[in-house]
C-alpha cells in the first residue's frame, strides 16, 4: 500500500487516540491519588454526552461552546460520587472497590435507558462539521477539534498538577497519605478533588465526542474499556502514561485495521497491552 | 381400582393442559419474547407496539381489511379476545430460552411470537419445540432457522438468502437500463446477521458475475470505523453492499463522509439503515442510499390499507411513548405475524396447540389482507417458511424512503449514481 | 467439623435433591439450574480469585473453551460429551498455563486487566473463526436423549441432577482444598505474596495450581451449558459480561469462603431472573437499575459479601445472648 494510505491511517488513528487519551487521563488521575479504578468512568462519559445533547437540542447551545458546563457538571458529579460512595470503600478490599464502581456503572447506564430510552441520538451539524484536506489527507474537523481539546485539557491538568499549590498537594497525597496529612493536607479533600478533576476531564471528552459520535446509554462501555487498557498500558496513576497509552491504542487500532483485518483490529490493541506489561509489569510509565 | 385411577390420572395428564386451555377461551393468551431492554430495546418497543396494535384490531370491531378486523375477537372461539404477554430476552440466547419456557409454563400461552435476533429465535423456538407450542417468527432472517425442520416453528418473513439475491437481480436490471456495474465491495458487522448476509452475497456475486474488490467484516462495538472506510476507499468499488445495525450504520455513514468515500451506489440490508433513528440522525447525508426492505410507507399509494394501519400505529406510539413513530419493516412484519397467528387460532377454533399448529400449516392469506408487498402467506409444508414473501428496494429520497424496486411496485424512479454529499 | 454446619449442608443438599420433584414448573426448575451453574462457576472462580487473591475478569475464556471443545468434538468426531467435557477441561488447563505463566508476574489491577485483554482477544478470534461457526455459533446436533449423550428433551430433571453432581464435587473439592496445604499456601499468597515467598511458599506454582483447577471446573460448566442450551455462540459463552457476572456472584456472596459463591448465586440469579420477568417487560430496564443499585450498596456497606454479613449478624446475636447470659448470671 502507498505511503499516503499509511499516513492517513496514522493520522486518523492518532486523532482518535487523543480522545482516548483524555478519557484515560481522568481515570488515571483518580487511580494515582487513591489506588481506585473507577469502573463507572465510561458512564460518566455517557452522562456528559447526554448533557451536550440536551443543551444542543433544548437551548441550541453548541457542544464546544457549552464545554465548561460539562466540565463543571461532571466535577460536581465526581465529588458527589466520592462523598456518597467511594469514601465508604476507601479501606475495603480491591474487589469491593471494583464492584462499588461497577455497580454504579450498571446503575447509571440503566437509569439512562429508563429516563431517556435506548434510542441513538446525534447532535446535528455544528460549526465544526466538515473536514479539511491537508496534503491529500482527510481530517475530520470535529475529530481535529476533539484532539486539540484533548491536548489542551491534558496539558492544563498537567500544569495544575505540577505548577500549582493544589496540584502539589494532590501529588503529595498520592505519594504518601500519612505524610501529606502531617503536612496539613486534608486527604479527604484531596480525594474529593481528584474525583472532581477526573470526572471533569471525562466531561470535556464527552462534550468533544458528542460532536461526531452517536449518543446512547451504552456508549460508555466501549470507551471505558479502551480507557482502562490505555491507563494500564501507560502505568496506573501516571497521567502522562495514560496520555501516551491512549495515543498508542488509537494508532495501533487504526494501522491494524488498515493493514491486517478490521474485524480483529482490537486483538492488536489488547495484545500490545499484554506485550508491554510482560516487559514492564507496571506499564510504560509505572513506578516499580 | 388402582388401574382405573392410573388411567384417570393418565387421562388428566394427557388432556389436562388442553382442557384447561380450552376452558379459558374467553381470553386467548399469546406470548411474545423480544429484546425490550439492552442495545436493541428501541426495536423491541416498536415491535411491542405493533403486536399490541394488531391484537387490538382483532379484539375491537374495526372497519379495516385486515384479517379478523371486522367483528369483535375471534368469531370461531365465541368472540374470545387476544391478550399478549411480553417477555424481555435482552438479546441473550439463554434468556430467550428461559423466557419462552416461563411464558409457556407459567403464563399458559397457547402460542409464541419472537424473537427478532436470529440467535435468540434459535433457542426460544427450541423451548417451544420441546414443550409443543407453536412458535411464529415474523422477523428473523437467518436461513438456518427454517433449515432445522422443526415441527412447531413457522416463519413469515423471507430470509437473507432471498434478500441477498434481490440485490444482484436489481444490479442486473440496472444494467439493462444503461447503468453497468462490475465491481462490488462488502461491508458488514461480524455477528450472525452480517456474516450470514455476506455469505449469500458472496455466493450470488459469483453466480451473477460481479467481482468482489473488498470484503470487510467489522466489529459493531468499534469506537471508530476509520480503517474500514479507508480500505473501502482504496478498493474503489462501483457499488457497496452493506449490512449494519443502527449504531454502526450511523457511524459508517459519518465516516464515509469524512473520508469522502462515494461509490456509484450503496445497497444496504434493512436493519440499521431502516431503523427509525437512522434518517433523523443522518439527515441529508443519507440521500440516495438504497435499502433492501420488506416494507415501505409509500407502498400505501397502491395499497391504502398500509396508510390506515400506519396512522393507527402513529396514534399508538404517541400514546405509549409520547412520540408518533412511523411503522418500519420490522414493526410491519411483527404486525403481520400477530395477525397470521390470530387467523390460525381462529381457524383452529380452539386453543389446543396441536390444532393451532395444523391451522398454521393450512394458512393461506391473500395479498390484499396484508400490509406487506408479498404475494400472500402460505407455509412450505416441510420447512414452514413462507413461500410467498419477497423483498423490495427503497431509496432515501428527500428524506423519506421511496420504493424503487421491483419496478412494477415502485413509487419512484431510481436515482443513480449517488448524489454528492449533502445534496 | 462441628455438628451445625454438617446439618446445614445436609439440609441444603436434601432441599436441592427434592426441589425439582416438588416444583414441576420448568421455568422454576430452570432458575435453580442457573443458580447451580453460577454456583459452580463462582466456586471455580473463587479458587483463584477468592482463595488466592488473583482477580480474574476473564473466566468466560475457560467457560467458552469447555463449551466449544466438547461441541466441536461432538460435531466432527461424534465424541461423547462426557469425554468432550474431559477434553474441554484439559484444554482449559493448558490455556490456564499459557495465560498464567506470563501473567502471574503482574499484580492487582494489571493482572485483572490482563485477564480482560485475554478474554477479549479470544472472543474476537472465535467470532472470526469460520471452523468454530464464527459469529453464527454452533447448533448442537439434536440426537436421542439419554445420560450417555447428555441430552434430554422431555424433562429437565436429568440436567438438574447432573449439574447438582458437578456442583457437589466442586464444592467438596473447594472445602477440602481449603483445609489442606494448597489452601494454606493460597491464603498466605493472598495476604502477602512477598512474605509467603520468603517463608518458602512456591507462589507461582501454587497460583498456577489454583488457576488450573479453576479453569478445569469452569470448562466442565461450559460443556454442561452447551449440552443444556444446545446452542452456543461467542456472544453467549465468551463475553466480558459473563466473566464479570461470575466474579460478581462470588464477591457478593463472600469471596474466599466456601459458601460465598453459592449464597451469591442463590441471591443474585433469582433476583435478576424475576426482576427481568416482572419489571423487564416494560422496556425500561428498571430491573437493571435495581440490580446496579444493589451491587453498589452491598459492595459499599458489606465488603465481606452476604456471608460476611450473616457472620456479623450471627456474631452480634451470640455476643448479645452472651451478654444477656452474663447479666442473668450476675
Amino acid at each position: 500500500m502507498s505511503a499516503e494510505v499509511v499516513a492517513q491511517a496514522l493520522v486518523s488513528g492518532v486523532l482518535i487516540g487523543f480522545v482516548f487519551a483524555l478519557i484515560a487521563a481522568g481515570l488515571s488521575l483518580i487511580f494515582g491519588v487513591m489506588d481506585i479504578v473507577n469502573f463507572a468512568h465510561g458512564e460518566f462519559l455517557m452522562l456528559s454526552m447526554y448533557l451536550s445533547y440536551f443543551l444542543y437540542t433544548g437551548l441550541g447551545w453548541d457542544p464546544v461552546a457549552a464545554l465548561p458546563i460539562n466540565a463543571a457538571a461532571l466535577f460536581v458529579l465526581g465529588v458527589a460520587v466520592y462523598a456518597l460512595l467511594i469514601r465508604r470503600v476507601l479501606k475495603a478490599p480491591m474487589l469491593a472497590q471494583i464492584f462499588a464502581t461497577f455497580g454504579l456503572g450498571v446503575f447509571l447506564q440503566n437509569l439512562a435507558i429508563w429516563l431517556w430510552l435506548p434510542d441513538f441520538r446525534t447532535v446535528g451539524d455544528t460549526w465544526l462539521t466538515g473536514r479539511v484536506e491537508v496534503l491529500g489527507l482527510f481530517v475530520s474537523r470535529p475529530q481535529l477539534a476533539a484532539a486539540v481539546g484533548a491536548i489542551l485539557t491534558t496539558g492544563g491538568l498537567f500544569w495544575l498538577l505540577t505548577r500549582t499549590e493544589v496540584g502539589r498537594a494532590l501529588l503529595a497525597t498520592a505519594e504518601d497519605r500519612q505524610a501529606a496529612a502531617l503536612m496539613g493536607i486534608d486527604p479527604d479533600r484531596m480525594f474529593a478533588l481528584a474525583w472532581g478533576l477526573g470526572a471533569a476531564c471525562v466531561g470535556v471528552a464527552g462534550a468533544l465526542l458528542s460532536t461526531f459520535y452517536y449518543i446512547f446509554p451504552q456508549v460508555g462501555v466501549v470507551f471505558g474499556l479502551v480507557a482502562y487498557v490505555a491507563v494500564a498500558l501507560g502505568g496506573f496513576g501516571s497521567v502522562a502514561g495514560a496520555f501516551v497509552g491512549g495515543i498508542i491504542i488509537g494508532a495501533v487500532e487504526s494501522l491494524a485495521g488498515v493493514f491486517i483485518a478490521p474485524a480483529i483490529k482490537n486483538v492488536f490493541v489488547f495484545a500490545i497491552y499484554l506485550v508491554v506489561v510482560l516487559v514492564r509489569p507496571r506499564g510504560l510509565f509505572g513506578k516499580s | 381400582m388402582r388401574r382405573l385411577t392410573l388411567v384417570a390420572l393418565l387421562f388428566t395428564l394427557l388432556c389436562g393442559p388442553g382442557l384447561a386451555r380450552a376452558a379459558a377461551a374467553a381470553e386467548v393468551v399469546i406470548g411474545a419474547v423480544y429484546p425490550l431492554s439492552g442495545n436493541l430495546a428501541k426495536t423491541g418497543l416498536d415491535i411491542k407496539d405493533a403486536i399490541e396494535l394488531a391484537a387490538e384490531l382483532v379484539n375491537e370491531d374495526v372497519d379495516l381489511a385486515v384479517p379478523l378486523g371486522k367483528g369483535k375477537g375471534l368469531p370461531n372461539l365465541g368472540g374470545a379476545t387476544i391478550r399478549v404477554v411480553f417477555a424481555d430476552h435482552q438479546s441473550a440466547p439463554e434468556k430467550g430460552l428461559a423466557e419462552a419456557e416461563r411464558l409457556i409454563s407459567q403464563e399458559k400461552v397457547v402460542a409464541l411470537l419472537g424473537s427478532y435476533n436470529s440467535n435468540v429465535t434459535a433457542t426460544a423456538s427450541q423451548a417451544a419445540e420441546r414443550l409443543r407450542i407453536p412458535f411464529l417468527n415474523p422477523e428473523s432472517t437467518s436461513p438456518l432457522l427454517t433449515a432445522r425442520g422443526f415441527r412447531w416453528f413457522f416463519r413469515t418473513t423471507p430470509t437473507d438468502d432471498e434478500f441477498s439475491e434481490n440485490f444482484f437481480k436489481f444490479l442486473n436490471d440496472m444494467k439493462t437500463r444503461g447503468r453497468p456495474v462490475s465491481t462490488v465491495a462488502l461491508l458488514y458487522e461480524n455477528t450472525l446477521f452480517g456474516t450470514d448476509v455476506s455469505k449469500f452475497e458472496k455466493k450470488y456475486a459469483q453466480q451473477y458475475g460481479y467481482r468482489i474488490v473488498a470484503d470487510i467484516a467489522y466489529d459493531a462495538k468499534s469506537t471508530n470505523l476509520n480503517s474500514e472506510i479507508q480500505r473501502l476507499k482504496a478498493a474503489r468499488p462501483d457499488v457497496l453492499l452493506q449490512a449494519s445495525y443502527t449504531n454502526d450504520a450511523i457511524l459508517s455513514t459519518k465516516t464515509m463522509k469524512e473520508f469522502d468515500f462515494r461509490p456509484q451506489g450503496i445497497l444496504a440490508m434493512d436493519a440499521g439503515h431502516s431503523s427509525s433513528e437512522f434518517l433523523p440522525a443522518m439527515g441529508k447525508d443519507a440521500e440516495g442510499i438504497l435499502v433492501r426492505e420488506v416494507w415501505a410507507l409509500d407502498l400505501g399509494a397502491k395499497k391504502p390499507i398500509i396508510r390506515q394501519v400506519n396512522e393507527l400505529f402513529r396514534k399508538k406510539t404517541q400514546q405509549t411513548r409520547g412520540q408518533a413513530i412511523d411503522m418500519d419493516g420490522t414493526s410491519a412484519r411483527a404486525f403481520v405475524g400477530m395477525l397470521v397467528l390470530a387467523d390460525a387460532i381462529n381457524r383452529a377454533g380452539s386453543t389446543d396447540p396441536e390444532k393451532i399448529r395444523a391451522a398454521l400449516e393450512a394458512t393461506n392469506l391473500p395479498a390484499d389482507q396484508l400490509i406487506m408487498p408479498w404475494a400472500g402467506v402460505r407455509f412450505d409444508p416441510k420447512t414452514h417458511q413462507n413461500a410467498l414473501g419477497n423483498g423490495i428496494i427503497v431509496q432515501i429520497q428527500e428524506g423519506t424512503y421511496r420504493t424503487v424496486y421491483p419496478f412494477d411496485v415502485a413509487a419512484a424512479e431510481v436515482r443513480w449514481p449517488l448524489p454528492a454529499w449533502g445534496r | 467439623m462441628k455438628r451445625a454446619p454438617v446439618i446445614a449442608v445436609g439440609a441444603v443438599l436434601a432441599l436441592l435433591v427434592l426441589y425439582p420433584l416438588v416444583v414441576r414448573d420448568p421455568f422454576r426448575q430452570h432458575i435453580v439450574i442457573l443458580v447451580m451453574l453460577f454456583g459452580l462457576l463462582g466456586t471455580a472462580w473463587n479458587l483463584l480469585g477468592g482463595f488466592t487473591g488473583q482477580v480474574s475478569l476473564g473466566h468466560a475464556v475457560f467457560f467458552g473453551t469447555g463449551a466449544y471443545t466438547s461441541t466441536l468434538l461432538l460435531q466432527h468426531l461424534g465424541l461423547s460429551p462426557w469425554l468432550g467435557m474431559a477434553a474441554g477441561a484439559a484444554a482449559a488447563v493448558l490455556l490456564s498455563v499459557a495465560i498464567g505463566w506470563p501473567c502471574f508476574r503482574l499484580s492487582g489491577h494489571y493482572f485483572a486487566i490482563a485477564t480482560i485483554a485475554v478474554g477479549e482477544i479470544v472472543q474476537i478470534l472465535v467470532t472470526n473463526w469460520e471452523f468454530a461457526g464464527g459469529a453464527v455459533g454452533l447448533f448442537l446436533p439434536i440426537g436421542d436423549e439419554g445420560l450417555g449423550a447428555l441430552q434430554f428433551h422431555t424433562s429437565k430433571l436429568p440436567y438438574y441432577y447432573v449439574l447438582l453432581g458437578l456442583l457437589v464435587v466442586a464444592v467438596a473439592l473447594a472445602a477440602w482444598l481449603r483445609r489442606t496445604r494448597p489452601g494454606y499456601y493460597w491464603r498466605a499468597i493472598k495476604e502477602d505474596q512477598a512474605a509467603a515467598r520468603s517463608l518458602g511458599v512456591p507462589a507461582t506454582r501454587y497460583k498456577q495450581l489454583a488457576m488450573a483447577l479453576s479453569a478445569a471446573l469452569t470448562a466442565c460448566a461450559g460443556t454442561f451449558y452447551a449440552q443444556y442450551i444446545l446452542f452456543i455462540d461467542p456472544g453467549s459463552v465468551l463475553p466480558l459480561s459473563l466473566s464479570i457476572q461470575v466474579c460478581l456472584v462470588a464477591v457478593l456472596g463472600g469471596a474466599g469462603t466456601v459458601a460465598g459463591p453459592l449464597v451469591g448465586a442463590a441471591v443474585l440469579i433469582p433476583l435478576s431472573e424475576f426482576t427481568r420477568a416482572y419489571l423487564g417487560g416494560s422496556g425500561k430496564a428498571l430491573d437493571l437499575v435495581v440490580y446496579g443499585l444493589l451491587i453498589m450498596v452491598i459492595a459499599a456497606y458489606e465488603p465481606g459479601g452476604l456471608v460476611g454479613l450473616a457472620r456479623r449478624l450471627a456474631a452480634g446475636r451470640s455476643a448479645r445472648s452472651a451478654r444477656r447470659g452474663a447479666a442473668r448470671g450476675a
